[in-house]
Order: structure tokens, then sequence, then C-alpha cells
């Protein structure tokens, strides 16, 4: 089943600075939304002065990233909250190759024994009596 | 970083007293920011309760809804309840001096949802075995469900499930039998709330992909595969094997290289290579046991459908 990885967001603002006005109108308006659609991410709103305005996200795997949203605004918080909700808490990293596989060989991979006969099988068909 | 103006006033040779506001001495700030960082990275780990922002009743409703599953709240609450938190507290009130009622508290401890999980668990999980799996014998049966009952896959599994956070522990970081405890306890707790179907769906979705990429002898500790072999031979009525040599590489190098075939009534049943001659014959041994018990890498995946209508309704007859 799938499991969302996000545990809890905090969102941490200031009531009064200039650059968390985008964070205050999402208390206002979007956040109630945002937690009824994601029913198992914990919302917390605290308010610090004299800090910039951070949105924190912690997943299952024990990864917190913050996010800076200052000078942001209502809507692309909104879109910042659930890519975040989205993503899983594996470091974002460079990946080397964008492709994996499990079965990386399906008859088996070669070795220098592959085809060669063995000595305890029969030989073709010069042995057949005629 | 906003560090009080008031330090930064008492300055070096600054011509100057009357001025109200100095430049912050920038030589001091430098390795402010690393020693902050160095503090903050010595601190010993604490609970996710004792930092700020937490709220026990939404965790635990969320945690609820993240799992997909309705459990009723005061069996989950308790099942997350260990006893050694419940003696630390009232050690804790007693030392601090309250009276007797207030130190008395009212919580029901998880082991008996936890045996409730426990036993649970363990049963469905061999019953999937002995349906997937006909062939196991009940050593291999049993063994599997230790694997997948045993401490560290159980607590990797309930950390990863945020049960860390919700404990309620003495100890932190959380000991691996105490959450292998408390997840069980929450698969009872599960039980009693919605009932053995769901459960059983729920055992089988976080328990059994932890198979994937598991060889059968890594979880199921063999000592003698080909005794083991010629056991389940004779019980199938077929002859003892012969070990033959079928390919060597290099037999007078550092680094040799024996493929050793079993035949049975000169029919090959199995192959495995091997450094020496004996540690290719037990490989082979293996080999061929994994192919009597089904187990081979290209069985089929694990069959993840809903549980057959004709279950129920064989149970309900059989309850009628």
């Amino acid at each position: 089943r799938y499991i969302r990885q996000l545990q809890r967001l905090q969102l941490l603002l200031s009531p009064t600075s200039a650059d968390s006005r985008g964070a205050r109108q999402f208390v206002e308006e979007a956040a109630v939304d945002f937690a009824r659609q994601h029913p198992d991410v914990v919302l917390y709103v605290s308010l610090r002065s004299g800090r910039a305005p951070v949105l924190l996200a912690e997943y299952l795997n024990g990864t917190v990233r913050e996010e800076l949203i200052a000078n942001k605004t209502n809507e692309e918080i909104v879109q910042l909250a659930t890519k975040l909700a989205g993503q899983s808490g594996l470091d974002i990293i460079r990946i080397r190759k964008p492709f994996h596989t499990d079965n990386p060989s399906i008859q088996g991979q070669w070795h220098p024994l592959t085809n060669k006969p063995s000595a305890l099988t029969v030989q073709g068909p010069r042995l057949q009596p005629k | 970083l906003l560090l009080p103006a008031a330090r930064w006033l008492v300055a070096g040779a600054r011509p100057g007293r009357a001025a109200l506001s100095t430049a912050p001495n920038p030589n001091k700030k430098r390795w402010l920011r690393a020693y902050l960082e160095q503090q903050r990275l010595q601190e010993p780990p604490r609970r996710r309760s004792e930092k700020p922002n937490w709220d026990y009743h939404a965790e635990i409703q969320a945690f609820c809804r993240r799992l997909h599953e309705n459990f009723s709240l005061d069996l989950l609450k308790t099942a997350f309840v260990n006893s050694c938190y419940i003696e630390s507290e009232e050690a804790r009130r007693r030392q601090l001096g309250l009276d007797k009622e207030a130190v008395a508290l009212h919580l029901q401890d998880n082991s008996r949802l936890s045996e409730q999980g426990r036993a649970f668990s363990r049963s469905y999980l061999t019953r999937c075995f002995e349906a997937a799996y006909p062939d196991l014998p009940a050593a291999g049966t049993r063994a599997l469900v230790d694997f997948l009952t045993s401490q560290e896959l159980v607590s990797y599994v309930a950390q990863n499930l945020s049960i860390q956070d919700l404990t309620l522990c003495r100890d932190f970081p959380v000991p691996p039998n105490v959450l292998q405890r408390t997840f069980f306890a929450v698969i009872g707790a599960l039980l009693n709330s919605s009932g053995p179907e769901k459960t059983e769906i729920f055992v089988r979705d976080f328990f059994i992909p932890q198979l994937i990429g598991k060889d059968l002898f890594e979880m199921w500790e063999v000592i003698n595969p080909m005794g083991l072999l010629v056991e389940e031979l004779t019980k199938r009525n077929i002859s003892a094997p012969e070990p033959r040599i079928t390919r060597q590489l290099g037999a007078s190098t550092v680094l040799p290289l024996y493929f050793v075939g079993l035949y049975c009534d000169k029919k090959i049943i199995a192959e495995g290579p091997g450094e020496t001659l004996l540690a290719a014959e037990e490989e082979a041994a293996r080999v061929a046991l994994r192919k009597l018990y089904g187990y081979t890498e290209n069985r089929r995946p694990w069959d993840y459908s809903k549980p057959k209508p004709a279950l129920a309704a064989a149970k309900a007859v059989s309850s009628n």
C-alpha cells in the first residue's frame, strides 16, 4: 500500500515581518484545505519573530528538510507543500544513472563455462551407432 | 543570527567613544556559526515528543490515516504504552513526592495486545507459507517466520513507520525489542478494532515484501544440506544423488573453480559452483534443495491479490 513519507510539516512564520506575508496568507486561506487533503500529514503552525519564515518537512526515515518561504506567494507555498508531500525522505543528491534493474540477466550471466561442453555430457551425432 | 547589539559596542582601539553603534567585530562572528553547529551536533538525541511542535493526539490520528486503517484510538494509545514507561513515570512521580493516588497511572500495558499481535502474525505467516510453498518442511517455514518476526526486521519496519516517535518508553533511542513489541501491539490493536481479514492484509503488506531479494538459505541456517537433500529424495522415492564434477577451471591455481553436478538415476538435478570440491558439492545440494522446495529465483512472484470470496464463503459455511 502507499504510505506517504511525509510525517509532519512545521510552518514557522513571523506575525509582522514583510517576507512572511505569503505565509500568513497561506495560513489564513489555504492551510486548512491542505490539511484536509492530506490527512496523514500533521501541520503545525507556530510563530517566531525575527527570523525568516521556513517550512520544515520531517519524513518517516528521519530526514528534516527546511525550505525558505520568504517572499513567496500563497499559491507558491501551496505548490511547495504539495511537492514536499509527494517526496520521500531520501537525500536529494545526483542520481548517477537514470535506470536500475533488479534482473540484470534473464538467462543467466555469461561466465567462461557457459557454452563449454562438460566431460560428462554425451557428445553429438558422431557417438551414436550408425 | 541576530546577536545583541550591545556587546559589540565595547570595542578595541576605536576612536570616538561617543559613537552610538560601531560595526560588529567581524572576527568574532566567523567562528560562532560553526561553533553553534558543532554544539547542535554534539547534543544527545532527544525524543521527538520533547522537541517543539508536538501534538500526540494529532500524530496518532495521522498515523492511522497514513496506514489507511481505522483503529479505535484508545486501543492504539494503549498499544504504544510500554511497561518500562509506566514504571519510570511512577518512579518519577514518587520522587517528586506526590501522594499515592496521583502516583498510580491509570494506563494499561501493551503486553496483552503485543502477545495477541505476535501470535496472530506468526500463525498467518505460517499459513501463507504453507499455502505458497507446500514442499517446504516445517523447519523451513518456522525459520522463515522467525526471520520475518525477528527483532532487526520488525524494528526496521517500525522505525520507518514512525513508531519510534509515538512509543512511550523509558529509554531513547528506543531499543529494538521494545519497537518489536510495540509493532506487534499495534497489530493486536488493529486485530481488535478491525477484525482478522484487515489485519491479515496489513501483515501481508508489511512483512511479505521484506522477503524480496532474499535467498532461502540466507534466512534458514542449514548445516548439512547434503543430508537434508538425501532425506527429501528418499521421501519422494528417488535414489540417492551421485555427485560428479561437471566442469573445473584452474585446479592447480590459487582460485580453483569446480562445478559439481548431482545426478539421480543418471539425470541431473542440480549443479553448483565452489572453490573446493566439498564447497561445490554443498552448493549443489543447496541448489537442489531450492529447486525441490520451489524457492528458486525464477519462481512466481508473491500473489498479492485480494483474498478470494470462496474462502470467506467456506468460513461462513463452517461456522453455520
